[in-house]
């Protein structure tokens, strides 16, 4: 069961994760009364972007060339830290919630270090607007981590999920509260609407696009590869530690399909319904979301 | 006489000849050579105290008779002291080669050895209060043998006089330990009571606290660190101002120990003022080492959130978790040394290129200073907490000690937990930010200016002693889990954590370092060969089809103006738009903008003002006039006996 459990994360986690986009477009498509791409499409922009050439902007350094890979082995390490139905087969990774930031923290620095070596405009708004939200979204990540921490009394994300489970949790309003923040976090963290939007390259709107901008043939694969995966780990880890589970391996397992399936179709649902927020108002909402936190936490330590 | 007392005596003997030998004409590579292999020594020998050989030399005593000894925490401090100093004496022998007065450079290089040593060596007040005021006095004449301008006067009077004023504190504390016998005796300060527990903890934290520039007492840090020749630099941001954490855990932890509650909330909130503070100063500075002196205020702050979530699990009766939180502050002392240090020295090779850092005129030195510049990564990638090397570690092992404050049973702990916790990964997400402008705006890119368009490689010994670092930088950051039971062990509550090369403590998922650092070059390379075997075609970078302009580049506050515009209401910018018209014509528009520090707008300038204000009326009293002095004496006179007849004195 555990080993299952294994492959599922791992496997799961490299094949499966660019459905996850695929499927949030096709919802949104269907929500807007148009007739979308297929979920299976960015697959195939990957097979696409796979037989491409590369290309090698003038000047830059071997930061830019090697920057893909780090962050497609940074988030590939993550994926090996993200349990599936509360079992790990005991990766040597361990599971530490602050170990995952702290990747994808370094996914971060990354970029921003190759969108200055081709110092492009465009790559610099993004990354400069991306890490000005970092500020606020880690500090609400760390927040909403404590709260799912709190039962647990561990910020291993196995322990961290087993205590997630059942329906006891439910009846402590910091549970709520903790929800409500991560789902704050995922919006930033996958680069949805209302907060970036993934679908266009207007200079005046993007974030994450702009850091992908001169980036072409595998390398640009492997960074779309990371952005889906990203998606895969909130996703999974938004199901795990923040939504309704239960029972046994294969329970829990149908939880998680129909958990990941339902946010998905929340972020369609957002995406359609909401206009874009202004970059610089979004700081604003995150603090709101730490201040939930905040009042999760009093919940918590006065019950 | 053991081994590690004859090693500790030698390297002391081999210090000392080192700092006499620059006197002699023509011995100055000698010089340096003795002192990067005394202070070696000495580190190696501080490393054995802190893995277990017995303590030695005399021990803690509130006479005046001088006295010199290592225990475990005095070995510690010595060996991230060696760690740093070794390598900074030998890029001092590049640094300085062909430089005027290098002899006496070197000669005080030395001297400052002789007193960082002397303070956490020293077990009596006398000689530690002696070596505590050269430590602050020798960097002052090294900056000033070096440049004397007027800038360069004023920022080290300010240096000596907030030290100074700061300082007050740390020989009130001192003598009121001494005075109640409580230097190594902690019942003998618990015997006089709260009260005297309580002036000797404030006075700790002023004195120390200055020195070690947590804010608000910091003023000195940014306009000093700067101005020093880069292995001065590298000593003190490395490890002068450790020294002052050095005093600070003696006196909370161990002599007048166990410090209450409301000290561990005193520092746990300095700790995490001067941590976002340091690091969004840092942000909005536009010279290089300027930018890395906030970041030492920054990590200061890191270690003292450490430091005092360790003292609130202390009070709860969390021994572990005190422990582990005492551990993490100690780890990342040790890490901030080691990177920062690198980063001044690095920064030294730099300024030495480029004549000066202004960061939006450099650009583009990775490709010219390979070892220089890819250890300048290294430690920027450190200092910017990101996995999996050892800035990551012990700021994950302070954020651990922080969330489990957090998770506390009690509310108002509690909540102090989580907004430390908060904060800290606030801070974190801005050192990355602050550190990948400075990457970019120094290694990456085209270079901006032609000195950095001709920059070459640093000699040898410059570049070795950034590389070294660097190294170092890695396994600290692979194995900090060898590191961390030893120092769980310098708790005053000491706990035993089985020594493996990664962190697993209970109640986390567990860091291992060592399989990130090798799960991440490994699978980095299998995707590098997956795509590597393609040529890549050579392309402009795509500005939407036009010219390439310098003048367009990027600049270090185009790049924070989002954050910028997000926190006005904390940075309260300034700027100045000002349009110059003839006849009716737009001629020409000035824009000038700037952050003020507020601090030294608000809190410094109104208590200058004052001083000033005050030392005006206080001239009066200074006429000139023997009639007016005689009148002084006559009332100090008269108001002594009035004193003595009413009982006052005598």
């Amino acid at each position: 069961m555990t080993a299952l459990a294994g492959a599922i994360q791992i496997l799961g986690g490299l094949a499966l994760a660019p459905l996850l986009p695929g499927t949030i477009q096709t919802l949104k498509a269907g929500l807007q009364g148009r007739r979308g791409p297929s979920p299976l499409q960015p697959y195939r922009e990957l097979r696409r972007l796979w037989r491409k050439t590369l290309a090698d902007p003038q000047p830059t350094t071997v930061v830019y060339r090697l920057a893909p890979c780090i962050v497609a082995a940074a988030t590939i390490l993550a994926l090996f830290l993200v349990p599936i139905a509360d079992l790990s087969p005991g990766w040597p990774l361990g599971n530490d919630a602050i170990v995952l930031v702290g990747l994808l923290a370094l996914v971060r620095f990354v970029l921003a270090a190759a969108s200055w070596d081709t110092g492009s405009g465009f790559a610099l708004i993004g990354s400069s607007r991306d890490l000005t939200l970092s500020v606020f979204a880690e500090a609400l990540l760390v927040g909403a981590l404590i709260l799912a921490a709190l039962p647990a009394g561990s910020t291993d994300l196995v322990a961290m999920s087993g205590a997630a489970s059942g329906s006891a949790i439910w009846s402590e309003p910091a549970h709520w509260f903790a929800a409500v923040a991560f789902a704050l976090v995922v919006l930033v963290e996958t680069g949805r609407q209302p907060i970036d939007n993934p679908d266009t390259h207007l200079e005046l709107t993007m974030i994450h696009e702009g850091l992908l901008l001169e980036y072409a043939g595998r390398d640009l694969a492997l960074l779309e590869w990371s952005a889906a995966a990203r998606h895969w780990i909130f996703l999974v880890v938004a199901a795990e530690l923040y939504l309704p589970h239960w029972g046994g391996f294969g329970v829990q397992l149908v939880c998680l399909v129909i958990g990941v399936t339902v946010l998905c179709a929340v972020l369609a649902f957002a995406e359609t319904a909401q206009a874009k927020m202004r970059v610089l108002r979004v700081p604003a909402l995150l603090a709101g979301g730490c201040l939930l936190t905040l009042v999760g936490l009093i919940s918590w330590l006065v019950g | 006489m053991t081994s590690v007392e004859l090693l500790v005596l030698l390297g002391l003997a081999l210090l000392i000849a080192g700092t006499l030998a620059p006197v002699v004409r023509g011995a100055l590579a000698t010089a340096i050579a003795l002192q990067a292999v005394s202070i070696a020594l000495l580190g190696v020998g501080g490393a054995l105290v802190l893995f277990g050989a017995p303590a030695f030399g005399a021990a803690f005593r509130s006479s005046l008779d001088p006295g010199l000894g290592i225990d475990g925490l005095t070995g510690f401090f010595l060996a991230t002291l060696a760690i740093v100093a070794a390598p900074a004496a030998i890029y001092a022998r590049g640094y300085l080669a062909g430089v005027a007065r290098s002899r006496a450079l070197i000669a005080l290089g030395g001297l400052f050895q002789i007193a960082l040593v002397g303070v956490v060596m020293a077990r009596d007040p006398s000689s530690f209060l002696a070596c505590w005021e050269l430590m602050t006095l020798v960097p002052a004449a090294a900056i000033l043998v070096r440049h004397s301008d007027a800038a360069v006067r004023h920022a080290v009077f300010v240096y000596l006089a907030v030290t100074h004023l700061g300082g007050v504190g740390v020989w009130i504390c001192v003598l009121a330990l001494a005075h109640y016998g409580a230097v190594g005796d902690p019942a003998a300060l618990a015997a006089q009571g709260a009260g005297i527990q309580a002036l000797v903890v404030v006075a700790a934290i002023v004195g120390f606290g200055t020195k070690a520039g947590l804010m608000p007492l910091h003023s000195w840090l940014p306009r000093a660190h700067p101005v020093a020749p880069s292995h001065v630099s590298a000593l003190m941001s490395g490890v002068m101002i450790k020294m002052a954490l050095y005093g600070l855990i003696r006196v909370l932890f161990e002599w007048a120990g166990p410090a209450p509650l409301w000290a561990g909330l005193v520092v746990l909130g300095l700790g995490l003022l001067s941590a976002l503070g340091g690091v969004l100063y840092a942000l909005v500075q536009h010279d290089l080492k300027r930018l890395l002196a906030f970041h030492s205020i920054e990590n200061v702050g890191i270690v003292a959130l450490g430091l005092g979530a360790s003292i609130l699990f202390a009070s709860e009766g969390d021994e572990t978790w005190a422990a582990i939180a005492f551990a993490a502050a100690l780890l990342h002392v040790l890490n901030h040394a080691v990177f920062k240090a690198l980063l001044f020295l690095a920064a030294g090779t730099f300024e030495r290129a480029l004549g000066s850092l202004e960061l939006d005129r450099i650009g583009g030195l990775l490709r010219r200073m390979p070892w220089t510049g890819g250890a300048f990564l290294v430690g920027s990638m450190a200092i910017a907490g990101v996995p999996p090397l050892n800035g990551f570690a012990s700021e994950w092992l302070t954020l651990q000690a922080l969330i489990h404050v957090a998770l506390g049973p009690s509310l108002g702990l509690g909540l102090a937990g989580a907004l430390a916790t908060a904060g800290l990964a606030a801070t974190a997400a801005l050192a990355m930010f602050c550190f990948a402008k400075v990457v970019g705006l120094v290694l990456l890119g085209a270079p901006r200016r032609a000195e950095a368009e001709a920059a070459v490689e640093a000699p040898p010994s410059m570049r070795s002693a950034p590389v070294f670092l660097a190294g170092c930088c890695v396994v600290l950051g692979a194995v900090p889990g060898l590191l961390v039971p030893s120092l769980m062990q310098l708790s005053p509550h000491p706990q035993s954590l089985a020594a493996e090369p990664g962190l697993a403590i209970p109640g986390t998922g567990s860091l291992p370092s060592p399989w990130l650092l090798l799960g991440l070059i490994a699978l980095s390379g299998l995707l590098w060969r997956l795509r590597g075997a393609r040529r890549a075609a050579p392309v402009p970078v795509w500005a939407c089809g036009q010219q390439i302009e310098p003048s367009l580049n990027w600049s270090s506050a185009g790049f924070t103006k989002p954050l910028r515009l997000v926190l006005e209401a904390v940075l309260r910018p300034r700027r100045e738009i000002e349009a110059v018209r003839e006849r009716g014509q737009l001629q020409s528009i000035r824009y000038r903008g700037d952050i003020p520090h507020l601090f030294d707008t608000l809190l410094y300038g109104p208590v200058q003002r004052g001083a000033l204000a005050g030392a005006l009326v206080a001239r009066r009293l200074q006429s000139g006039s023997v009639r007016a002095y005689a009148g002084y004496l006559l009332a100090l006179l008269l108001g002594l006996l009035v004193a003595v007849r009413i009982g006052a004195i005598g």
